[in-house]
């Protein structure tokens, strides 16, 4: 037997297998089931248009702005533990342990209810935008650590360079090293963007007004208006719609600067 | 190029040997269904012998966790439930589950309880989907407010924030009568009383045995206020898969004699006694 036909009735033994495996699973599952507890078309009907227009449009601007603030006051705390002063080291070193170490849910509830209960004081945006600060708070622990990351993987010759051509050290970090440290980051930075998108589902414990709901609670709500589990499903995929598409996206625009880079 | 018709051929192959193999696979899977039907006799329970209950703990006082009973549970909906697997020489057991769970019908349509017993109102709704008992409890709605406030009733809660819990009778109550009020929606009463007590929201529109422990709340006396109740004519019942009439009919009978022989009453006043 040749080499090539052995390697083709192997391969064609491994796409059997995965057939029976994928046969089995689809004609082994009660179908019925499934469409009456997961799919069922009017429950999909009656969820349209505010699946979109309010839940899926709130999810992507909690997101956004959580994303946005988290970055910005990630970058503060990167330089901040790079700096030589061992204080602002120090602080920035106890904010990131503290607020990576608490579950998100927590700082929430501390947002909206312990900080109005404490000073009489409510935040911009009420309880929702309690919740974005906390997100924001959370958010903002896990990127320092991945900025810091990406600066101290710029190569120190670089800042040398920059340095021996009279750059001061601003100018080198704004010009040389940032924009090298963000190419670095940008892939574990889309990871924390994915993981935001369905962490504003937690934002629901500060409570909603009916346009404020998001994807997930506005998927419990229809739980109890239809009283079957296709809600959450229609939820989930409008989750992956937005979700996919902006990781490809940002693996794209990687693929084309890396290529540009070299 | 010259090795796809090799390729098609250890395909088809292939396609063949998975639908044999599958057919014989299906032949399986019906025998072991069916034995699992015969499993409970009348009752279709999952486990012959015992009744597996779903309830969303802690919602007092109707559930709540107490590590002294046998169940580990106690409250109002926990007493009728042992009431009634009593009256039907069942064992009982008791999981705390998610009320998203229990309301979407999931957690008896997968077979993880019998039945959900979780102050869970009987809507027309719910009723299509999944299958009641006959009301065991008329659920009134009422509206709880800080001792100090203006509010007298639902009349003065215009542009005023009320909470409601998100799923409840009364989300749907506010949403139908207090139209022009900003209603906001929370998870459970845990996150909806907080926020009263910060000030977040102005009222909370739920189940009258809840406000009245929030009223009564030693922690927080003379803070909190029930200004007004509402009949809303909805009854709890006990759900259990729609299709397992065989439970459903003999927990129906179990509750009539529970009502019939004072039992029923007796655990009733030994919640809501009004003295």
């Amino acid at each position: 037997m040749k080499r090539s036909t052995r390697r083709h009735l192997r391969d064609g033994g491994l796409y059997a297998v995965l057939l029976v495996v994928v046969v089995t699973i689809g004609l082994s599952a009660d179908w019925h089931a499934i469409r009456v507890n997961f799919f069922d078309s009017d429950t999909i009907k009656a969820l349209w248009p505010d699946i979109v227009t309010i839940a899926a449009v709130n999810t992507i601007k909690y997101t956004v702005l959580s994303f946005a603030g988290g970055l910005a006051l990630a970058l503060v705390l990167a330089l901040m533990k790079l700096s030589p002063l061992r204080l602002y080291r120090w602080l920035a070193t106890a904010y990131i342990e503290f607020f990576r170490g608490l579950p998100a849910l927590v700082v929430i509830l501390l947002m909206a209810f312990g900080v109005p209960l404490a000073f009489q004081w409510t935040p911009p945006g009420g309880n929702v935008g309690a919740g974005i600060i906390a997100l924001i708070m959370v958010s903002s622990a896990y990127m320092a650590e991945t900025l810091r990351a990406g600066i101290q993987a710029v190569p120190k010759g670089q800042t040398e360079a920059a340095a021996s051509l009279g750059m001061g050290s601003f100018w080198t970090l704004v010009s040389i090293t940032l924009p090298q440290a963000i190419r670095i980051v940008i892939p574990p930075l889309t990871n924390e963007f994915v993981l935001l998108i369905k962490d504003t589902s937690l934002l629901s414990v500060g409570g909603f007004l009916f346009s404020q709901q998001e994807l997930t609670s506005f998927g419990q709500s229809g739980l109890t208006s239809y009283a079957n589990a296709t809600p959450l499903i229609a939820v989930a995929v409008v989750y992956l719609v937005i979700a996919v598409p902006s990781t490809r996206l940002v693996a794209y625009l990687e693929s084309r600067q890396q290529k540009a880079a070299r | 190029m010259l090795i796809r018709p090799t390729h098609r051929a250890t395909f088809a192959a292939a396609v063949l040997s998975a639908l044999a193999l599958t057919a014989t696979a299906c032949g399986g899977d019906d025998s072991s269904s069916a034995k699992d039907t015969s499993a409970g006799p009348d009752l279709g329970l999952i486990s012959a012998g015992t009744l597996s209950v779903c309830s969303d703990v802690p919602y007092p006082p109707f559930e709540d966790f107490d590590k002294t009973a046998p169940t580990g549970f106690k409250g109002f909906d926990v007493d009728i439930v042992n009431a009634i697997a009593a009256e039907l020489d069942l064992k009982v057991t008791i999981k705390d589950s998610s009320f998203d769970a229990l309301q979407s019908g999931l957690a008896l349509n997968s077979n993880q309880c019998d039945m959900a017993a979780s102050a869970m109102t009987i809507t027309p709704e719910r009723e299509e989907k999944i299958g009641f008992s006959d009301g065991y409890y008329s659920s009134e709605q009422s509206l709880l407010v800080p001792s100090d406030s203006t509010i007298a009733g639902i009349g003065d809660l215009a542009g005023k924030k009320v909470g409601v819990q998100k799923g409840t009778t009364g989300e749907s109550y506010a949403n139908e009568n207090a139209s022009d009020a900003d209603i906001v929606v929370f998870p459970s009463d845990g996150e909806m009383y907080a926020a009263i007590k910060a000030g977040q929201i102005d009222a909370i529109l739920q189940d009258l045995p809840v406000n009245l422990d929030h009223q009564n709340d030693p922690k927080a006396a003379g803070q909190f206020k029930v200004v007004e109740t509402y009949d809303t004519g909805e009854e709890y019942g006990l759900a259990m898969k729609k299709t397992n009439t065989g439970l459903i009919e003999a927990v129906d009978k179990a509750l009539t004699t529970l009502k019939d022989n004072g039992e029923y009453q007796k655990i009733y006043d030994s919640y809501f006694a009004t003295n």
